[in-house]
């Protein structure tokens, strides 16, 4: 059973949801303000966290700051619907996937699948070091590391598979849909821009190629490309 | 003196009162001067220098040229000069006082019969000098008793300066006094007209600054006016913000309830739940447009900037709408494209253009395809337009501004069915205006064109 914590002010809906969840198969603990979020979520262990934007005490995006110095646990944010800006401020320090708040709790169900999906597949990989170098840049794909010039960095499981694939395929595009597909572990849905989101966020952490040229290309109308040096 | 009533009143009389006496004070001036100068030397040296003239003309024997040079005398100076033969009748038949006549004649007589013996005695003197034109003797006498004052105002040229001075001095006192008057009307009609555009910030009476009168009364009227629309249009759109927030919450409980009743697998009811799940849906779009539109118009909408790669922005989108129109057997086409950089909230243009186009599709007619096109402003530089255009039944020419506001149905019937233009027009026009750009509706042969100017402020 998946472990989640789930943290939502609205304790109906809250309980609601641990109810859905729980016959979808996961194992749902819940707290309803921000610094119990946070303290539950760095003393315990879960696969994922769910954190509303809307919290007492801190909001989602303060325990996300906060939570992103110690651990890159996947993390759902719930952004507010109608209030667009909140998902890119949300991709932008670290979350893993966001959902506009209210949703369709299948989609809800989706969403977290595809993150524990993508996390689960860096449990399984082979003990031995797997190593997919390219340049100034190395995975370390059994420990899910990433160097850059020999120093590591840190990102989200997120992130860090939206790398790995355009690396394993470096110098050709990858499409969106399939960089949705492989990295993100869902159809791309029209007018969602997080994949965007986390290649900006790559592209900000790991910075142009030592001769000043794109690290990541942007292919207008089909996708983005590694560019292999 | 604090009401308009007396500031117009008293500056008026005053104005008035101060030309008129400047009028009259100038002339009796003149006149005073003209009549004191009577006995003294100055009268006699100038009657001394018109004989010398006289004289100087009368040479030929030309009589007209005197006629001519006296009437040109009588215009210059205040005084008339009569020029008198011996029979007292004036060269140009000018009536002669009596007294003149009989000074002439006196003159005359002495002047015949006597002799050297009293050469002090007055005829004697320059100023009488007799002027003697074909034989026959003429005296130039001048009338200062006749000096009057409908003669010295019909010699403007004598009084002209002072009186263009009383002008010029009251014409600066009016401008002033208009200007006083009317400035902060204008002022009051500007903020007006910004208010009318919807800028409810607009207060007048800070800038009137000691005034007191019945135009500060009206501006702060105007200021009270527009704080009392503007807490009336904050708190209905704090009601509309508040009242969408508020039902998110239960939309929510109510999504993950269908949820929990699709998990428990009773099959009776399916098409029943999807029914409430497509509604919910519909609901959770509509509250979320509602909101979206809610900040775009508050005070403090802040719109962070960045460069946006607008082509590309229109790219991704195009795209997006592509995919969701071939579902139904339309298409997106992007006819032109240009690179272009602008400083710009990629966030809100794109719902810009996703607005747009997806109500393009929606309107556009089966088996066609909405084009769209980014280019340069042919008519301004430094601004590109964006032109998206279906094969709709386009909407009434007067519907082409209204369409831009929230919840505008162009026809009953078939917009009940499509759901109108909604929410998604209103929000379009907002971030475009956040953007320093237009955004304008056009009727083509066949269709309807959506029409956004941003200017490219590239930094």
């Amino acid at each position: 059973m998946n472990r989640i914590l789930l943290a939502d002010d609205d304790i109906e809906l809250a309980d609601m949801l641990v109810e859905y969840l729980n016959r979808e198969g996961f194992e749902v603990d819940t707290v309803h303000d921000g610094k119990a979020a946070l303290e539950k979520s760095l003393n315990d262990h879960y696969e994922l966290i769910i954190l509303d934007v809307m919290m007492p005490e801190l909001n989602g995006f303060d325990v996300l700051r906060q939570l992103r110095t110690h651990s890159q646990v996947p993390v759902l944010m719930l952004t507010a619907r109608g209030e667009d800006v909140d998902s890119i401020v949300g991709l932008e320090i670290g979350a893993d996937d966001y959902l506009a708040k209210p949703c369709n709790p299948r989609v809800l169900v989706a969403h977290i699948r595809a993150i524990l999906r993508r996390s689960e597949s860096a449990t399984t990989t082979p003990a031995t070091v797997d190593i997919l170098a390219i340049g100034d840049i190395e995975l370390q794909r059994g420990a899910r590391r990433v160097l850059l010039n020999h120093q590591p960095q840190t990102m989200t499981s997120t992130e860090y598979r939206v790398l790995e694939v355009l690396l394993e395929s470096a110098g050709h595009v990858v499409s969106k849909q399939d960089l949705s597909d492989r990295a993100l572990g869902r159809e791309l849905s029209p007018y969602d821009r997080s994949l965007d989101m986390h290649v900006s966020n790559l592209r900000k952490k790991l910075g142009p190629l030592a001769d000043d040229e794109e690290r990541i290309k942007t292919i207008r109308g089909v996708g983005y490309q590694y560019t292999r040096p | 003196m604090k009401s308009l009533f007396w500031k117009i009143f008293v500056s008026f009389w005053l104005a008035l009162i101060l030309f008129a006496g400047l009028t009259l004070w100038t002339t009796s001036h003149y006149l005073e001067k003209a009549r004191s100068e009577t006995n003294t030397n100055q009268l006699r040296n100038n009657t001394t220098e018109y004989i010398k003239q006289a004289r100087d003309i009368t040479r030929g024997g030309d009589i007209n040229a005197l006629r001519q040079w006296l009437k040109q005398l009588d215009r210059r100076d205040t005084i008339p000069y009569l020029l008198l033969d011996e029979n007292a009748n004036d060269l140009l038949n000018r009536s002669v006082p009596l007294r003149l006549q009989q000074h002439v004649i006196r003159l005359e007589r002495r002047s015949r019969y006597d002799d050297d013996e009293d050469d002090e005695h007055e005829y004697r003197r320059p100023h009488h000098d007799p002027i003697i034109i074909n034989g026959q003797r003429y005296r130039l006498m001048p009338d200062f008793r006749s000096v009057t004052l409908s003669r010295v105002l019909n010699r403007p040229r004598i009084i002209g300066t002072p009186i263009l001075l009383a002008a010029l001095i009251s014409a600066i006192i009016c401008l002033l006094l208009a200007r006083y008057l009317t400035a902060p009307i204008s002022r009051l009609r500007l903020a007006a007209q910004k208010l009318a555009e919807g800028d409810l910030d607009q207060r007048v009476s800070p800038s009137m600054g000691n005034r007191k009168d019945e135009i500060v009364e009206l501006a702060k009227d105007f200021d009270y006016m527009a704080e009392q629309l503007q807490t009336l249009f904050e708190s209905h759109k704090q009601l509309l913000r508040d009242a969408s927030h508020e039902l998110r919450s239960p939309l929510a409980r109510l999504q993950v309830a269908l949820g929990l009743a699709r998990q428990r697998g009773d099959d009776k009811a399916t098409q029943e739940l999807d029914r409430i799940e497509r509604e919910a849906e519909r609901l959770n779009e509509l509250i979320g447009q509602l909101l979206t539109l809610a900040r775009l118009e508050t005070k403090t909408a802040e719109v962070e900037t960045k460069p946006v790669e607008l082509n590309e922005l229109l790219e991704q989108i195009a795209d997006d709408a592509a995919y969701e129109a071939r579902a139904i057997n339309r298409d997106v086409k992007i006819i032109k494209n240009t690179p272009v950089t602008i400083n710009g909230n990629s966030v809100l243009l794109g719902s810009v253009l996703e607005n747009v186009v997806r109500n393009a599709i929606r309107y556009t007619v089966e088996g066609t395809s909405v084009g769209v096109s980014l280019q340069d402003d042919s008519e301004k530089s430094g601004w590109v337009v964006i032109k998206i255009r279906d094969h709709g039944p386009g909407i009434p020419d007067q519907m082409l501004e209204s369409i831009f506001e929230p919840f505008v149905r162009v026809g009953e019937a078939r917009d009940r069915q499509s759901g109108g233009y909604g929410l998604g027009l209103a929000i379009a026009k907002r971030a475009v205006y956040l953007h320093g750009g237009e955004i304008t509706a056009a009727n083509e042969d066949d269709g309807l064109s959506i029409i956004i100017h941003l200017p490219v402020n590239d930094s």
